[in-house]
């Protein structure tokens, strides 16, 4: 399926500083065989992330964040799909490398957290246990040593009655709690490279923002990268430093934070950007949804394949919408954007919809 | 978990109590006068009355219970008041008067053969079930596994007395492999106690087995794709440490309950399996019994076996919460 | 009746059902015993057998888990009298072992000197016993010893399920105590037996021992008390005797040329016989011990026996399936009835055993003989065979005595020419319509009981069809099948007509006619109670010279068939198999139990 990947490889966007970036992907492919055809799960993702911040990735479920995520860590199951493309992560190669030396890298410079801590954690082992052995897999320290390094892990992630908890099984502990463990597990190592993978969706709302900024703290302090995996857009404001947003394999549109909350360019971002209830703004009397559904995976619209949702494909002169795959391309520095609409009339849309929903509709 | 052995301990108990007035309720109801059923062809209504006596069914039921109850403790005595009283000593699970012997002893006489028709059966099904489930899923889609779920169908849906009578016909009439099965206990004759059971362990175990590839096969599967799982890997443990310690610790779990309780049931008889190949176990002695009305062989039998299967829940649910720390709380 | 094994009842429950025709097949075929063919010598008293060789095993192979009885005062059944009358129970007479039934069904002499001596009217018979017979531990057996025996059937307490004609022809008074609630009403006469004890002085006069000559004084005449002799009135030491438990808790005491070594019961049960080193031959005219030993094999699945014969590898060359064929299996062993298919000659045999099958008709709801002629003539009897399975079942009976009783049997001529002309196996509706209206009645309505089993109802099916065409209506009762005996021998719930059996308890129709057509004789399902009939069985029962009460029972069994108190179906076949290595010379089926010829079966070397 590259065949249908448009990407030149000259126009991969960068974010942030060009010449060294400390994760780059480039043209990830990752494709599943299923009964019904083949699955594009991942269609040509190329994206960077500079060391010590952080990447948001945003999209709707099947929109390829997941598994792009996943095919990182690399986690993707070989046995099952076909992963192409490039990963470096400082220096190094990922998708050609062997798999001893992947699982050597993973848990000790990549580390994950998953969305639901509670199906995450193994229930038949003690936390403190399943930690020592994400410690014991890749540092050959005594079980003493490693135990008493847990302890202050989940000490420093605000567990409280560490010492009594750690030996404690994860049906035991609260929701908020058990993410928390996740993080410590998944921090244990000083990972350069942490992926969250919606590591607040399972959350009651007021545990999210503890996590998220327990998340934030940890990022200070051991300086680490982060990709946050997330379907809400409403959490990445204040953590992420970029955005990339995705839809139907395939970065739709990929900007700094600030960039992208001020002047969102692509109208799927758009949509999601009008469902969001913000802090700093008013609240609109009417949520503006994305309407439809996201695109079956295997029947992706032969155009751009929002365009079944679009409200302004018609502005678009001729079929171009319906016939043509837009490509991932630059309106401003470091605003790249997948879009067949004028760039000043994506500008415009943009600000008339904030009006609307500053106005609260009137 | 001491609370919860005791809970279930109680339970137990009740449910013992509860078979028990169960399986006795059943056989007063039934149709068929047992006391009818001693008596031959040259009987008379004093005759059945005189076998009703003995047989202590001339007593209000709740009064055979009671008897019957404290048999089993404190053992008892039947035709108390005849030339010859004939005594049951605890545990008395009755006497049958078809046998002349006490339900007890033919018990035990039986139970052994069973025993060990079903340990060595359960050892084997299990490792091969488990074996070849696991290497299946591990190898999913690939020809392995298509071969070994197809013959593990083919073991699956074929009748037990069918493939009974194929593995005599073949292994010891045709090609005379093994001599006709003739059990003697294993600290007798080891090598014909071997010679004996081995086609009824291939053919307990080939049953079994096959559902047991099929059931591992799936658990093992379902495991493998569970976020802890992924977790693991996401540590950078190895594949090895993965399979075994993560996926398997919790897949296989269930199937060993299954096992367990699979097991219980065969400790009660294999039917099929005696009676092909003339096991003298407890299925076949079951069997007869009920062919001959034998009714106090038959309740003896029913209790027993019940309760040893209600026992193996237990002892099943207790590993399961060793096993499993989630279901200490419940 | 000898009675049936629970698990034959339950078989021929099933298959009474499944069998329901009429004989008009000539009897010069029926007399077959099989394989061995008809008519051949066979095995005479003085032990003149066919070339039987001395040594080897037979095994006994068998799905039952253990024998009926091992007592010889409780030993009821056809096949374990047979066997164990071969190997370990000596009695005072015993029939002759013959293939050739007439032969089989003479007494010869056992332990007695002759076949016994009855007073002039039969109201006492007199056995003088032989010199130097021996129990297995080398004592003498006694003139007491064979009293004991006989005392033993008087224990009802203890002794159960064994023949009691002892206490029946005996000359000891009834039970005086007849209140259901006492409990020494169990006993059926006055003497309680030797466990208890009361009655002894009345069972001393009944039964005399002067030096080696027991003297039994009878209640009435029995001509054949002789034959009587041979059930149950086997001798017991007084000192072996274990009572309840006697032949199971602990080896016999074996009379015969075997004794029991060890005795198992249930799957992988066995019963070891090995000879009898205190047996003497010169003591014995009648028993030819060829093998070595025997083994019976308990608690086998019946698809494995019959693979195991048929294959016949191993020690199972010299072994014989003791519960007869599977049906599945006739077809790879027999061409037919008659003849074993060439592979399996000389060691396969087919022939009767002593069930005679019929449909009784109950006289008194079906009163009119013409109406109960046209029953018969109108049965479709070659489709309930066939739905029953085909010609393996049977043949066509024309009567309710078998053949294989030897000089009693007579053909009725029932399907021949007794109506007015043959009947077809298939029935005759027109002759059927004939008989009705030469009745002068009108067709009758009736409820017809039997099994109900899928092969029970197909034949419920045939029966209403083929009575139809007569133009008499039949409405189906069928009962459960567990159950069927005891309501159809309950007048109020019994239906008009249905199906029935009966096996002779000694080669003499005295155990065949009065038992089915008179009401003391306990099958009386055809609920006859005639008394010029009653006269004329008790003559015959008491008419002391054989050849006379041949004639007699021949016109009684012809009158009955005349009078359709039942509708004779099949002489029911058996099929036997044997190993490879079994002499042919001496494998039959024995006439007077229908049962393998145990007394003379010997190994090929």
């Amino acid at each position: 399926m590259t065949a249908t990947s448009e990407e030149p490889l000259s126009g991969m966007p960068i974010v942030g500083s060009a010449d060294r970036p400390f994760l780059s992907v480039n043209d990830l492919h990752v494709t599943f065989p299923t009964e019904d055809g083949l699955v594009q799960a991942v269609d040509g993702v190329s994206l960077s992330v500079e060391r010590g911040k952080t990447l948001a990735i945003v999209g709707e479920s099947g929109s390829g964040k997941s598994v792009t995520a996943q095919a990182i860590m690399g986690l993707v199951n070989r046995k099952s799909a076909t992963v192409t493309g490039e990963i470096w992560l400082d220096g190094q190669e990922l998708i050609n490398l062997p798999q001893r030396e992947v699982q050597e890298l993973m848990g000790m410079e990549i580390a994950m957290i998953f969305q639901d801590p509670m199906s995450s954690l193994h229930p038949f082992y003690r936390i403190g246990d399943q930690i020592v052995e994400a410690i014991r897999a890749h540092r050959s320290i005594g079980k003493a040593a490693a135990r008493r390094e847990t302890l202050e892990m989940l000490q420093h992630v605000g567990i409280p009655a560490a010492e009594r908890r750690i030996d404690a099984y994860p049906h035991q502990l609260s929701g908020g709690m058990r993410q928390r463990v996740m993080i410590a597990m998944a921090l244990i190592n000083s990972p350069q490279l942490l992926i969250a993978d919606e590591p607040t969706t399972a959350l009651d709302v007021t545990v999210q923002a503890q996590i998220l900024e327990l998340i934030a703290r940890l990022q200070g302090e051991f300086g680490t990268t982060v990709i946050l995996i997330t379907h809400d857009l409403g959490i990445v404001a204040d953590v992420a430093d970029d955005v990339a947003v995705m839809y139907g394999g395939r970065i739709v549109e990929l900007a700094s934070t600030t960039t992208l909350y001020d002047l969102p360019e692509m109208p799927y971002t758009l949509g999601l950007l009008s469902s969001v209830p913000r802090m700093d703004q008013k609240l609109p009397e009417r949520l503006d949804p994305i309407r439809g559904n996201p695109p079956s995976p295997i029947r992706l619209p032969k155009g751009c394949v929002f365009q079944p949702r679009c409200d302004y494909w018609q502005r678009v002169p001729g079929e171009a919408c319906l016939t043509v795959r837009p490509d991932l391309l630059e309106s401003d520095p470091d605003h790249w954007v997948r879009c067949h609409l004028k760039v000043e009339e994506r500008k415009q849309i943009a600000r008339d919809v904030k009006q609307i929903l500053a106005g609260g509709g009137e | 978990m001491f609370a919860y052995l005791v809970r279930r301990v109680l339970l137990m108990l009740m449910l013992l109590f509860l078979l028990s007035v169960s399986v006795f309720l059943l056989f007063a109801i039934l149709p068929g006068d047992p006391a009818r059923l001693t008596c031959g062809k040259a009987c008379t209504p004093a005759i059945i009355e005189s076998n009703r006596h003995r047989l202590g069914l001339d007593e209000p039921p709740l009064t055979q219970y009671v008897k019957f109850v404290s048999g089993i403790f404190v053992g008892r005595t039947f035709s108390a008041d005849s030339p010859q009283p004939i005594k049951c000593d605890a545990p008395c699970l009755g006497y049958s008067f078809n046998r002349q012997e006490q339900v007890m002893s033919l018990i035990a006489r039986s139970a052994p053969v069973t025993f060990f028709l079903a340990i060595g059966a359960f050892v084997i099904w299990i490792v091969v079930g488990l074996a070849l489930g696991i290497f299946a899923a591990l190898n999913r889609g690939r020809w392995g596994d298509r071969l070994i779920m197809g013959i593990s169908l083919i073991g699956y849906s074929m009748p037990s007395f069918f493939l009974g009578l194929l593995l005599v016909f073949f292994v010891i009439i045709k090609w005379q492999f093994l001599p006709f099965p003739a059990y003697v206990a294993p600290w007798e004759n080891p090598f014909q106690f071997f010679q004996t059971m081995l086609l009824p362990w291939i053919l307990l175990a080939t049953l079994y087995a096959a559902f047991y590839i099929r059931l591992t096969r799936n658990q093992v599967l379902e495991v493998l794709s569970d976020d802890y799982v992924r977790t693991a890997r996401a540590k950078g443990l190895p594949e090895r440490t993965v399979v075994v310690k993560h996926a398997l610790r919790a897949g296989l779990t269930p199937i060993v309950t299954a096992a367990g309780l699979d097991l219980a049931g065969l400790l009660g008889g294999a039917i099929i399996s005696e009676n092909i190949f003339s096991l003298p176990g407890l299925g076949a002695l079951a069997i007869s019994s009920i062919i001959d009305s034998d009714l106090p062989l038959i309740t003896g039998i029913t209790i027993l076996t019940a309760a040893i299967i209600i026992f193996a829940n237990l002892v099943v649910d207790l590993l399961y919460a060793v096993v499993d720390p989630r279901v200490r709380v419940i | 009746m000898v009675r049936l094994d629970v698990r034959v009842l339950r078989t021929l429950a099933l298959s009474l059902v499944a069998m329901l025709v009429l004989a008009a097949c000539g009897p010069g075929t029926t007399s077959s015993p099989g394989g061995s063919g008809a008519g051949s010598p066979g095995a005479s008293a003085g032990g003149s057998a066919a070339a039987g060789q001395t040594g080897g095993t037979i095994y006994l192979l068998t799905q039952a888990d253990e024998f009926n009885r091992v007592d010889p005062q409780r030993a009821y059944t056809g096949e374990d009298l047979a066997f164990f009358g071969a190997t370990i129970y000596r009695a005072l007479v015993a029939y002759t072992v013959s293939s050739d039934d007439k032969a089989a069904s003479v007494l010869v002499p056992d332990l007695a000197t002759d076949t016994g001596t009855a007073n002039a009217d039969a109201t006492s018979w007199e056995f003088t016993l032989r010199d130097g017979v021996t129990w297995q531990d080398g004592s003498d057996i006694t003139c007491e010893d064979v009293k004991y025996g006989v005392s033993r059937t008087f224990a009802n307490d203890v002794i159960s399920e064994g023949p009691t004609y002892a206490i029946q022809y005996l000359d000891v008074p009834a039970n005086p105590i007849t209140d259901e609630n006492d409990p020494k009403s169990v006993f059926l006469s006055a003497y309680y037996g030797p466990y208890d004890g009361t009655g002894q002085e009345l069972f001393d006069k009944a039964v005399v021992c002067d030096g080696k000559t027991i003297t039994f004084n009878l209640s009435g005449p029995h001509p054949d008390f002789n034959y009587t002799t041979t059930l149950g009135f086997s001798p017991v030491p007084k000192a072996a005797d274990t009572g309840e438990t006697y032949g199971i808790a602990k080896p016999p005491m074996s009379s015969g040329p075997y004794k029991v070594d060890s005795y198992t019961t249930g799957n992988g049960g066995k019963m070891i016989l090995s000879r009898n080193e205190a047996w003497d031959q010169a003591s014995d005219d009648y028993r030819t011990p060829y093998p070595d030993g025997w083994e019976v094999d308990f608690g086998l699945d019946p698809a494995v026996i019959d693979e195991r014969l048929i294959a016949s590898a191993g020690n199972d060359v010299t072994a014989i399936g003791r519960d007869g064929l599977q049906p599945q299996n006739l077809p790879t062993v027999f061409t037919d009835p008659k003849t074993p298919q060439a592979k399996f000659e000389g060691r396969a045999i087919s022939g009767y055993d002593i069930y005679a099958l019929y449909y009784w008709i109950n006289v008194q709801k079906v009163p009119n003989v013409k109406h109960r002629q046209a029953m018969a003539v109108a049965l479709d009897r070659d489709a309930i065979r066939k739905n029953g399975g085909g010609n393996f079942l049977g043949d066509f009976a024309d009567g309710v005595i078998k053949p294989n009783i030897g000089p009693d049997y007579a053909e009725s001529g029932m399907w021949t020419d007794m109506f007015g002309a043959a009947v077809p196996d298939t029935g005759d509706p027109e002759l059927a319509k004939q008989l009705i209206a030469d009745s002068g009645e009108p067709a009758p309505k009736l409820s017809f009981n039997f099994a109900d089993t899928p092969t029970g109802n197909k034949n419920a099916a045939i029966v209403i069809s083929s009575f139809a065409k007569a133009g008499i209506t039949v409405t189906p009762a069928p009962l459960e099948s567990g159950k069927y005996y005891s309501i159809v021998f309950d007048p109020e719930k019994a239906g008009d007509f249905g199906v029935g059996g009966w096996g002779a308890d000694w080669p003499n129709a005295s155990t065949v006619i009065p038992p089915l057509f008179t009401q003391i004789g306990g099958w009386d399902l055809s609920q006859v109670d005639d008394e010029a009939l009653n006269a004329k069985i008790d003559a015959a029962v008491a008419e002391t010279d054989r050849t006379a009460q041949n004639a007699l029972w021949q016109a009684l069994n012809k009158e009955a068939m005349e009078n359709v108190y039942v509708i004779p179906t099949f002489f029911e076949l058996t099929q036997f198999l044997g190993g490879t290595k079994i002499n042919s010379d001496g494998l039959f089926l024995w006439g007077p139990y229908g049962s393998l010829s145990y007394g003379v079966l010997s190994v090929v070397k």
